[in-house]
């Protein structure tokens, strides 16, 4: 935690200066002041970035109103997880102890409405998300002030629905603050226009969890009731006066130049214009279906150099173990690692040696990217979209154009979820608005089609894990290594500013910042701690084809829906699964055996009990690799991420003959510690399961020398609704834990191995790559 | 020029005939229901109801579909209103029991795809008033022109809703 002279410790922290009356209704304001290492060093106030609220004064995470109402501002935006609308207020009313519904208003995403940035994933914030710290700061303000009103000592006062009690006297929070500005000033670290954001330091007192009486309720998502109702404003739906559309015309391959843009053909398209900076090309009209036509005409038109430097997915896991740069970047070992595990390798009862590999995935979200984009005569920047970092964006933006960020503000909106793609800052058609509406002085609405969301935006990267391990004679694990491989996940560079030569952060490289590095870090963390001898290594590189493709692009990754940790959670809970067949034991009783971590246990037996799991060893007795006939077989997975613990058991039916596979039942246990809000928790599980069974089974990003080839639905199918098995959630209420858990995101990890280890369950081999689909699983089942 | 009937009113549209239906919704007529998906009837986020019958806007052209009977999203309340006989003051706050459902089972996570999802629920139960799980499972997978997809996985609770819609329907309200 940074500390500073100025933040005096009279509210655990924070500093509260008043100010009489300013105007009629007054309210509680709590602002933020910087104390980032850029800050000290400047040893004054940080200045008040023009388009963004004051960070000590203006900038307000929560107000009180007189009228006991209570508006909250996050930085987050909403991709659908809803915790904004949701768990946010009720740790809001929680902390503050006021009822729910006081919180009437939540502020999200806008850059120059809210106050903290950062992106929409970890909402939770491993129990202390930034609004809770600020609720926390703004209740014991509130207290202060009712000691004094009431002529009472602090210690002495209780709250309740927004009313401060003691000594026989009570006052409401609406009535504390009226008629007076407060302001409340909280220490803050960090970089606005970072993929993290600012974070609230301090340490002030939280609401004792025993005392919860809001927390740990199903609440419903306020916003569902606009989106359903069709009165929800979706960055969709943002038209501005004069706006022309646009729709680009991408490079021929992911490493092709311009040599000459079609012409529009003015007879058909009188109204349309061709626009081209470097290798970008758009072609704008004030009609959708007029930009559309025109640039498919343009497209016909438009001349691209060929380039063939990717391997193409057949031969991709050779490239990358052969032809990739492994060494350049230095080996991550995990802080777990430990013991000899080469000498208890060498001393093992029984060893499995193998690898396993994940394809490249798309993160599809089901409408494409689009955006909004205004440049003003005074140079400031208005963009309206989905974006799940719109603080990053401003700063992107403003690095492109060679301006500051000051001058950039992004409008946030509801769109389609983007599962990580757009948590670096974009999406893929944010930077190209902002260079035609520059270029046009007019605003410029583009539109991403169907077949750009696919090829040109990025992707969760392949990787691949060589995995050895031991057991003893007595079926316990003695030893575990994982080399983990993939390239650079985390490729942020708006693509237009690319294709267009304008200036972007650097291409993944060993010297870039923190995400964006090709080092590649453990995220699985190490649950199975009886172990003795223990080695994980992230083994990094560049990604595919950016050193050679003359636009630096190739094939951009980015971080995808529980990242880096799926690529390394599948290798190791299938091998686990391996592991266990290998010391002819049941698959959740050797991980049992094999931890002695209470919280994995819990999930573990409760799975175990809610599936209704047969306990024994697997392959099952009637195993069979070929034939007609439908085979069954179960399989089981878990994972600890961001203080939340999983485990899964998938049960599926495969046809050896045409391995055809079907997921029927699902059944997946959660302990999160506290759970928030039980309702909105199940069906976010839900939707990860389904995810993650659909990645398990169906998804890959193919590509040839050229680009990726998917470019729709029927090229990359995703899971249906008949596809959908029963799925079980258990809920594991954990309070004695103190605190809660991420968990939203991460379901989607845990169908793979689970599958993967039924399969084998089912038939006695192993498919050791993701996806499972039939073509692949034949070859497994005759090799 | 075309005249199309949209929830109920008369519109002449001077979009080209060879325009898809949604383009003429969502910027003529600043209908914000249906939702830009693919543009290839592959996935349903632009769905509407054409007498009656799921269409996918996206690739429907606005020549085919003059005088006939359109409903998107917003058309939902008062196509309720109109088969139950609301009057105009009862039918002002009323959602389509299909809406209805998809809040109280809390059915949307980022919600793009499900217009298309209500749309098809609504000619599902318009002609079928207690769907069976295989039949909802078989009408969003097999019945349109492409499965309905969601890339958020919230299938469950839109079977979930379907049901509890033809619950609330079967109530009259």
């Amino acid at each position: 935690m940074a500390t500073v002279e100025e933040n005096t410790t009279k509210v655990y922290g924070a500093t509260l200066s008043r100010r009489q009356f300013v105007k009629a209704g007054g309210a509680l304001v709590v602002g933020v002041s910087l104390v980032g290492p850029e800050l000290m060093k400047a040893g004054a106030k940080a200045a008040v970035m023009k388009n963004s609220l004051d960070p000590t004064l203006i900038s307000s995470w929560i107000e009180i109103h007189p009228d006991n109402t209570v508006l909250i501002r996050t930085g987050k935006n909403d991709f659908g997880q809803g915790t904004t609308f949701t768990a946010y207020r009720q740790i809001v009313a929680e902390e503050l102890s006021v009822p729910f519904e006081a919180i009437t208003t939540v502020v999200a995403g806008d850059t120059d409405r809210t106050p903290d940035g950062s992106g929409a994933f970890d909402f939770l914030g491993h129990g202390t998300p930034n609004i809770r710290k600020a609720a926390a700061y703004t209740h014991q303000a509130l207290l202060d002030l009712a000691a004094e009103k009431l002529g009472m000592p602090k210690e002495k006062l209780s709250v309740m629905d927004g009313v401060v009690s003691g000594g026989g006297k009570s006052i409401s929070y609406g009535e504390l603050v009226k008629d007076q500005q407060l302001k409340l000033t909280i220490p803050v670290s960090g970089e606005l226009t970072s993929i993290f954001g600012l974070t609230v330091e301090g340490n002030p007192p939280m609401k004792p969890v025993s005392e919860y009486t809001i927390i740990g309720k199903s609440y419903q998502n306020s916003i569902i009731n606009k989106k359903v109702a069709a009165k929800q404003t979706w960055a969709t739906d943002v038209r501005l006066p004069g706006m022309l559309h646009a729709r680009m015309v991408h490079p021929k391959t992911l490493g092709s130049t311009l040599i000459s843009a079609g012409a529009v053909d003015t007879k058909k398209f009188p109204n349309a214009r061709v626009i081209v900076k470097g290798n970008l090309v758009g072609v704008v009209a004030p009609t959708e279906w007029e930009a559309i036509q025109a640039a498919q005409q343009v497209a016909g038109g438009t001349k691209w150099t060929e380039w063939k430097g990717l391997p193409g997915s057949t031969g991709l896991y050779e490239y990358l173990r052969k032809e990739s740069d492994w060494t350049t970047a230095p080996v991550n070992k995990s802080e777990a690692s430990k013991g000899d595990v080469g000498g208890a390798l060498a001393a093992a009862h029984k060893k499995l040696s193998a690898t396993y590999q994940l394809s490249y995935m798309k993160h599809a979200p089901i409408g494409p990217t689009m955006a909004v984009a205004e440049v003003k005569p005074d140079g400031s920047v208005h963009i309206y979209t989905h974006n799940q970092n719109p603080q990053a964006l401003r700063g992107e933006i403003a690095m492109m154009l060679g301006t500051t960020a000051d001058h950039v503000v992004v409008h946030a909106y509801p769109g389609p979820g983007h599962y990580g793609r757009s948590n670096g800052g974009n999406a893929g058609a944010e930077d190209e608005a902002v260079i035609l509406a520059k270029e046009l002085g007019k605003p410029v609405r583009v539109q991403w089609m169907r077949a750009d969301d696919m090829q040109w935006s990025t992707q969760s990267p392949a990787a691949f894990t060589d995995v050895e391990l031991g057991v003893n004679e007595h079926g316990k694990l003695v030893a575990y290594q994982a080399d983990h491989f993939m390239p650079a996940m985390q490729d942020d560079r708006p693509i237009g500013a690319v294709l267009a030569g304008l200036p972007t952060m650097n291409a993944p490289e060993l010297e870039s910042k923190s995400v964006t590095s090709i080092t590649n870090r453990i995220a699985d963390p190490w649950i199975y701690g009886s172990v003795a001898n223990l080695m994980e290594r992230g083994h990094g590189t560049f990604q595919v084809g950016q050193k050679t493709s003359p636009l630096a692009v190739g094939l951009r990754d980015h971080s995808m829906r529980t990242p880096v940790q799926f690529q390394q959670n599948f290798p190791r809970e299938l091998a686990m699964n391996e592991a266990a067949a290998l010391a002819g034991t049941d698959a959740i009783q050797f991980r049992i055996d094999n931890t002695n971590d209470e919280r994995l246990i819990g999930v573990l037996k409760a799975v175990r009990d809610g599936s209704g799991w047969d306990t024994r060893p697997s392959p099952q007795a009637g195993a069979q690799l070929s034939g007609a006939k439908v085979v069954r077989g179960r399989g089981v997975s878990a994972m600890l991420r961001s203080g939340t613990y999983w485990a899964c058991v998938c049960e599926i039916a495969v046809t050896p003959a045409t391995g055809a596979m079907a997921v029927e039942k699902y059944t997946i246990a959660v302990d999160p510690g506290i759970v928030v809000n039980p309702a909105q928790l199940k069906r976010q599980v839900e939707g990860g399961a389904v995810m993650g069974i659909s990645h398990a089974l169906l998804e890959e990003a193919t590509f040839d020398e050229s680009g990726i080839t998917v470019d729709d639905w029927n090229s990359y199918p995703i899971l249906t609704m008949a596809d959908v098995p029963e799925i079980k959630v258990v809920l594991i209420h954990n309070p004695k834990v103190g605190s809660y858990g991420g968990g939203s995101e991460a379901a989607n990890a845990l169908a793979a191995p689970a599958i993967a280890a039924a399969f084998h369950d089912a038939t006695g081999k192993v498919p050791r790559r993701i996806p499972l689909k039939p073509v692949y699983v034949q070859a497994v089942l005759k090799a | 020029m075309a005249t199309l009937l949209v929830n109920g009113e008369r519109h002449e549209v001077r979009a080209a005939d060879d325009t898809p239906l949604l383009y003429v919704l969502r910027n003529d007529l600043e209908l914000i229901g249906p939702q830009f998906g693919c543009g290839l009837a592959q996935c349903g986020a632009c769905a509407v109801l054409v007498d009656g019958k799921e269409a996918r806007s996206c690739v429907t052209l606005v020549s085919e579909v003059a005088g006939r009977e359109i409903t998107t999203l917003e058309g939902l309340p008062a196509r309720w209103a109109k088969q139950k006989g609301l009057s105009a003051e009862e039918a002002k706050d009323t959602l389509h029991p299909v809406q209805q459902a998809w809040i109280e089972e809390q059915t949307p996570q980022c919600g793009f795809c499900q217009n298309g999802m209500m749309i098809k629920a609504t000619e599902l139960l318009e002609s079928n008033a207690h769907p069976t799980v295989a039949q909802i499972k078989d009408a969003f997978t097999n019945s349109g022109p492409s499965p309905n997809l969601c890339r958020c996985g919230t299938y469950l609770a839109i079977i979930d809703a379907v049901r509890h819609a033809a619950d609330l329907m079967a109530k009259g309200r």
